[in-house]
């Protein structure tokens, strides 16, 4: 398996000392780095130096990069890219900060996504060593993790495909215009492992970045987390609730410059010759707001 | 303390000082199209049909340029308004979510 996870999402923010406050004491994740303008950080469960990566000016998304196993990963990515036809440079190791060589695609919708196999190690917040169940002093929500991210596109089925056939990604849960073979993908959950899914494309008009997702330790810490974005004055857009496709628990809320957050739990494990799920526009309420059955008339409209 | 006026319907309300439009809104039991509430999404802009509006806090140029302020688009959630103002909503009507906020709004002190 070349591409391990979605290793870090790095996004633009209006006002960073309140994007800083947000990311840090409400998240809970721990700098790592602060420098030419952008904030590294990582969740206490990762080992790698960054997941999340913020920079001042603006708002929504600059790159995502995928971590693979080895460097012989990514060279095939990169022959499979270019013979695909979309554009590829090569990145050098400290372009990104503490990151190894590697590559950037652009997507025919201007969505760059990284692909690198090194970066420095940071290590576990709890260690590795005879460790405790969690950090004794958790900031925030505490946020283990990044998991995911949905992005806004307007060819769901092309770049889908450059996913599938490029990266190696399968797709768990689709939505499409109806049952028959010929169907028009509407949206995709693709995964490269055994989670849910480690992207998710939404047709839109506009390409953008619809959420990003940190993966939770269930159920009891998505309801702890909508208690403190309470007490922080953070926007919830929806949630604590189950989204029906993933059948994943989940809160979206917004960052302070208003780029959407999901914290995420849950979800079936996810084996390569599991049939992929398919769902109709006419229970799209239901398949994405499991419990109110109806979209609310943001989820479709705001993204960044 | 600044007066909003939104149309359609032509609904008043006082807005307290620094306080944004859809803070005003929604504490006087109001509701309308609004997505992220922190400048991001371009979702509650509406047209600034009188008055003068100002935004204490960065505003992204990408969500509300420039030509669009002047032109009269008012980013609500960022928006405070430094006179009384009139607002147009677009395609959008403002909903009651609460007679009980509306009526007791003004005794709010703070
Ligand atoms: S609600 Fe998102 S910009 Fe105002
Ligand atoms: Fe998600």
């Amino acid at each position: 398996m070349a591409v391990m996870r979605m290793g870090y999402m790095h996004v633009r923010v209006t006002d960073l000392a309140e994007a800083k406050d947000h990311y840090a004491n409400t998240v809970g994740l721990y700098q790592t780095l602060e420098q030419d303008g952008r904030v590294y950080y990582k969740g206490w469960d990762e080992w790698d130096h960054h997941s999340v990566v913020i920079e001042e000016g603006g708002v929504g998304y600059v790159k995502c990069g995928f971590k693979c196993e080895k460097p012989e990963d990514v060279s095939d990515i990169e022959t499979k890219a270019i013979a695909y036809g979309y554009p590829v440079v090569r990145m050098v190791a400290g372009e990104n900060p503490e990151v190894g060589d590697g590559i950037r695609v652009t997507l025919p919708t201007g969505h760059q996504i990284e692909f690198y196999s090194q970066m420095t190690a940071w290590g576990l917040e709890v260690g590795t060593h005879n460790p405790d169940a969690f950090p004794r002093h958790m900031v925030g929500i505490g946020a283990p993790r990044l998991d995911h991210a949905l992005l806004w596109v307007d060819d769901v089925a092309g770049i889908e495909k450059f996913f599938m056939d490029c990266v190696g990604m399968w797709a768990t849960e689709r939505v499409q215009t109806s049952l028959d073979d010929d169907a028009h993908t509407i949206a995709t959950w693709l995964t490269i492992g055994e989670s849910n899914h480690d992207i998710a494309l939404l047709e839109a008009p506009e390409n953008k970045i619809h959420h990003f997702a940190f993966e939770m330790r269930g159920w009891n810490d998505i309801l702890h987390a909508a208690d403190i974005f309470s007490m922080d004055d953070v926007p919830i857009d929806i949630g604590p609730t189950r989204h029906g496709i993933t059948r994943g628990t989940t809160i979206y809320f917004f960052d302070p410059a208003g780029n959407r957050n999901e914290t995420f739990s849950g979800g079936y494990r996810c084996f390569r010759d599991r049939p992929t799920v398919v769902w109709t526009p006419d229970q799209l309420g239901k398949a994405i707001f499991y419990h109110s059955r109806e979209l609310n008339d943001r989820f479709l409209t705001v993204a960044t | 303390m600044p007066k909003l006026t939104v149309e359609p319907g032509d609904v008043t309300v006082d807005l307290l000082d620094d306080e944004t439009i859809l803070e005003g809104l929604y504490r006087n039991g109001f509701a309308y199209r609004i997505g992220c509430r922190r400048g991001g999404c371009a979702i509650c802009k509406v047209d600034l049909l009188q008055g003068e509006v100002i935004y204490n806090r960065p505003v992204a140029d990408n969500v509300l340029t420039e030509s669009e302020q002047t032109e009269g688009t008012c980013l609500t959630c960022r928006a405070v308004a430094v006179t009384d103002v009139r607002i147009a909503l677009r395609e959008d009507n403002l909903r009651r979510v609460s007679s009980l906020m509306s009526l007791y709004a003004a005794t709010r002190t703070g």
